[in-house]
């Protein structure tokens, strides 16, 4: 077994799963797959200490390839689920993962609101362009025209740029990595693990049996790594630039940062100074004094 | 049982509700219990809006029908309100030569009606006061007119504006003015018509104040609600605006600087309770609150939880539907959508307050069987309970007994040590409820998985294993039905009135060995108007006995008080219908009493054990029920009316009466 020994001494097999890889031959979410177990174990993170959330579709299938505590919840709604949870114990890193389908149509408001709110999670976008699991429907990342499965003739809606959508919402992490580059997308999850607040990673990945216009092929040749470029990724103009601008070439890695980011919870006047997590506070509480000013 | 009631009206925002709560605070404390209904439109200025307080020496949980007093702020108020009055009630308003109408004026003259004419305006002016506090000014004058002394007042607002000197002193001459109002010598103009006959002068004689009321709270179910949430160790509450549910979320959030809780305004109900079951499976407690509408949105989420052995807490504040109905009134509505939201099935427990002080005692009780049965619990609530302001004993409230339970949920190093992943949904688990540990526990991991799944969460699509996982998760639900409580028996004598019948004397009724007359069923805020009706109707008895002797030449002992039972659900889904059954077998009557159109807990009633009821006495309008329509639907006097009768009030109520 190919795995990765680091501080720790976790290793990559302790979040192998005896369950076999279901997806499709050529299929981007293997390389994912490695990729998250690569970077956790490189955070020095034991299965038990991340709570790792999947929407629904190809990617869900993740939810039982890998160990780790997790949570395979509903169609869309994976963000919210993870924003919860991380707020009761900002001391467990947890990962949000959805696809395209889920997280610019069905639940594209929780995606703009996460942003907004800084939540200290990490979002990763399965970004294969088009409904996988529900056999090839366009999704709102699907080119204009392409013909699709509910759309023979060709779809005929405007595509969102998502990096434009992302962008425009100020977030405080935004990354871009391919599925054919494991080495990449394990550091770039790194970084958005060690953000202070909701990072964004967007990952392209080739969906052999429904996506033939962005094939991996297709990918290989046009990503860039952005930050080998020299790329300062604490400019926001210029990352919002590289980062829309996929016309010639698509860059990667970690586009922008600010390291200045403060979380949501951290944001909270009540919260401010208290030491414990929600997750320790869950006691019978004394509501005597409060009652007095009904009296 | 005396009681008297005072009505404030006007459009919204001119001060309908600071003075309702000011005179509410200060009757209590000056030793009466109080009832406050507050009643308005969708709209945030100008729609007409009420704020009725019942106010007693004895305990009372309803508003009646018709008040003593009137003040109106606007002349719609005037327009709208003056036949709520009762014959030599009293009508305080502001509106400047207002002329009433032929038909007005025929219902003051033969109703023996007290116009008062207060120019709040000039004495504003006089006293160069800004408008706010014409609502002082009014307070004063509804003080006097209850032969209250106005230093009780003082004290309301001196704990109100006492840093601001300034305006303590303007609030202290306005509570003046208001004072020597009906005091001044000269035969008022503002006073007609001249009273006739023996009159009761401009004052309304209140009740003899009694010391035990001066302590205890006054309290609306969201504020109940919001303590009883903070007491039961819950963390943090995710909500998105709607009414009747925007209360418990703004007092929640109000509180947060005393409680620590995390409150959040989601962008919408799906996210709050999406949030709030990661926040749980995380292992804190959290709730969400919404009404119907928004419920609709959470349903998803609450199968979700159902199949994931999530434990979840959401209340559900019913408003009449369908669609965006009447949002700011009254409904029960919702009780077979709670039952059955969310596609699938799986165990689930529902349960419903009454007043303000289960809305504080049922939350921690709502959280632990969330946690111990791993399920999605719903508390029902309504706007009739959110909204009113109940008077509630203090130690209602400090109550120490209630305890966290966690149920199975693991936490110890030993503990945690000897689990495996296959643990968490075990399917052979007594009673179906497995271990449960949270993320960052040093154990083995697992998947809390919406897929049907096998023992460790992984993805499972045998037969085999679909029907094991079913079963295990369904036998929560019969687990369940035992250990919750049955409904609660109230009878005559549990009320602390003097039971006329002898039979009903003696220690408990839980075992009930004779007959009842009537047995009343019913949930949710009916609770107060039935409790309120049994409480006047043996009132009624009594007194009326020896006037009925007279009368008829029959000796007060002869005439026996109907011995009525009521049994109230707290505990709607599972369904508990033993001592239903035993009760109904005992009684001469059965009558249901819901606000709905369906009879919905009758219809579950009936599933579960196909009891049908004599009567049904359904009201589906907005408003809840006030004692006085179910004095006269009930009609348990003694000699019975005639049904048609019956019916003919039924329809003026707008109330359904079937069968």
């Amino acid at each position: 077994m190919n795995s990765s020994s680091f501080k720790d001494g976790h290793v990559t097999s302790d979040y192998s799963s005896d369950n076999l890889c279901t997806w499709c031959d050529g299929c981007g979410n293997y390389g994912a797959l490695g990729a998250t177990k690569r970077a956790l174990v490189e955070l020095g993170l034991a299965p038990h200490q991340v709570l790792l959330c999947f929407d629904v579709g190809c990617h869900g299938n993740m939810s039982d390839k890998m160990l780790g505590y997790r949570f395979h919840g509903l169609h869309g709604r994976v963000i919210s689920l993870a924003s919860g949870a991380a707020l009761a114990n900002p001391d467990i890193p947890v990962l949000a993962f959805g696809g395209d389908g889920a997280c610019f149509s069905e639940g594209v408001g929780h995606l703009v609101h996460a942003v907004r709110s800084n939540y200290n999670i990490t979002f990763v976008l399965h970004n294969n362009a088009n409904y996988g699991l529900t056999t090839g429907q366009a999704s709102a990342l699907t080119p204009r025209g392409e013909k699709m499965n509910t759309a023979p003739q060709g779809s005929v809606e405007e595509t969102i740029n998502s990096m434009d959508f992302v962008f425009s919402l100020k977030p405080t992490f935004v990354a871009r990595t391919f599925s054919g580059d494991i080495r990449q997308m394990t550091d770039v999850l790194k970084a958005a693990v060690n953000h202070r607040g909701f990072s964004y990673v967007d990952v392209l990945q080739a969906c052999p049996t429904y996506n033939k216009f962005a094939t991996h092929e297709y990918l290989l040749e046009k990503c860039y790594d952005a930050n080998a470029e020299g790329h300062d990724s604490s400019n926001f103009e210029v990352a919002r630039k590289i980062a829309v601008d996929t016309s010639e070439r698509i860059a990667t890695g970690v586009l922008y940062q600010n390291k200045e980011s403060v979380p949501f919870l951290d944001r909270i006047e009540a919260r401010k100074g208290i030491k414990t997590r929600l997750v320790d506070e869950v006691e019978t509480v004394d509501v005597s004094e409060l009652i007095k000013i009904f009296t | 049982m005396s009681r008297v009631s005072l009505k404030i009206v006007g459009a919204q925002g001119q001060g309908v509700n600071s003075v309702g709560e000011m005179c509410a605070k200060g009757l209590k404390r000056a030793g009466y219990c109080v009832f406050g209904l507050r009643e308005y439109m969708s709209v945030i200025k100008n729609g007409h809006s009420s704020y009725q307080l019942d106010i007693s020496n004895e305990k009372i949980r309803s508003a009646q029908k018709k008040v003593e007093l009137l003040v109106c702020f606007n002349h719609h108020g005037i327009k709208k309100n003056l036949h709520d009055l009762k014959a030599e009630g009293i009508l305080l308003h502001q509106t400047l030569q207002w002329k009433f109408s032929e038909e007005d004026q025929k219902f003051i003259d033969e109703n023996n009606i007290s116009v008062l004419y207060l120019p709040t305006e000039d004495v504003l002016k006089k006293l160069n006061a800004k408008p706010v506090l014409g609502n002082v000014l009014i307070a004063s004058v509804v003080w006097s007119l209850f032969g209250r002394s106005a230093d009780e007042l003082k004290e309301l607002v001196r704990e109100q504006f006492g840093h601001k000197p300034e305006l303590l002193e303007l609030n202290y001459v306005c509570i003046g003015e208001g004072a020597s109002f009906l005091e001044s010598d000269q035969p008022s103009p503002r006073l007609r018509p001249a009273r006739k006959g023996k009159g009761k002068g401009e004052k309304i004689c209140l009740p003899e104040s009694s010391e035990k009321w001066k302590e205890q709270l006054l309290i609306t179910g969201s504020q109940a609600m919001g303590l009883g949430t903070i007491h039961a160790g819950c963390r943090a509450f995710f909500g998105y605006p709607m009414t009747p549910a925007s209360p418990l979320l703004t007092f929640i959030a109000d509180m947060q600087s005393e409680s620590k809780m995390l409150v959040k305004q989601a962008e919408d109900e799906i996210t709050a309770a999406q949030m709030m079951v990661g926040a749980m499976h995380m292992g804190t407690r959290a709730a969400t609150a919404t009404s119907g509408g928004g419920y609709d949105l959470m349903t998803e989420t609450i199968s979700m939880c159902g199949v994931s052995e999530t434990p979840a807490v959401f209340i559900l504040a019913q408003r009449p539907g369908p669609g965006t109905g009447l949002p700011t009134w009254s409904a029960q509505g919702d009780l077979l959508m709670a039952v059955s939201a969310g596609h699938g099935e799986f165990p689930r427990l529902v349960m419903s307050v009454s007043d303000a002080g289960d809305s504080f005692s049922v939350m921690m009780d709502a959280f632990n069987y969330a946690e111990e049965f791993q399920i999605p619990v719903t508390v029902l609530t309504e706007k009739h309970i959110a909204e009113s302001l109940f008077t509630v004993e203090q130690s209602t409230f400090n109550n120490q007994q209630s305890t966290i339970n966690r149920g199975k949920l693991i936490l110890d190093k030993k503990g945690l040590s000897m689990l495996k992943s296959g643990d968490r949904y075990a399917s052979e688990a007594p009673d179906g409820i497995s271990a449960r540990w949270l993320p960052g526990s040093e154990a083995p991991t697992y998947c809390a998985q919406s897929y049907e799944h096998s023992a460790d969460g992984s993805f499972d699509e045998s037969g085999e294993n679909a029907k094991a996982q079913m079963e295990k998760r369904m036998m929560k639900m019969a687990a369940l039905r035992k250990v919750i409580p049955e409904p609660e028996l109230l009878t005559n004598s549990e009320l602390r009135i003097k039971p006329t019948s002898p039979r009903l004397r003696g220690p408990g009724n839980s075992e009930l060995k004779e007959e009842l007359d009537v047995l009343i069923v019913s949930w949710g805020s009916n609770k107060n108007a039935i409790l309120d009706f049994i409480q006047k109707e043996i009132f009624i008895t009594q007194e009326q006995a020896p006037v009925l002797s007279e009368v008829e030449g029959s000796s007060p002992a002869s005439h026996k008080n109907t011995r009525v039972g009521y049994l109230h659900y707290t505990y709607l889904w599972p369904l508990r219908t033993e001592k239903l059954l035993e009760l109904s077998s005992k009684a001469k009557k059965t009558i249901l009493i819901e606000g709905n159109e369906q009879g919905q807990l009758g219809m579950l009633i009936r599933q579960e054990c196909g009891l049908e009821f004599d009567q049904r006495i359904l009201k589906y309008d907005g408003r809840a029920f006030n004692v006085d329509e179910l004095f006269n639907l009930l009609a348990l006097s003694p000699s019975p009316s005639p049904t048609s009768l019956r019916k003919a009030t039924a329809r003026q109520a707008g109330i359904g009466e079937l069968r």
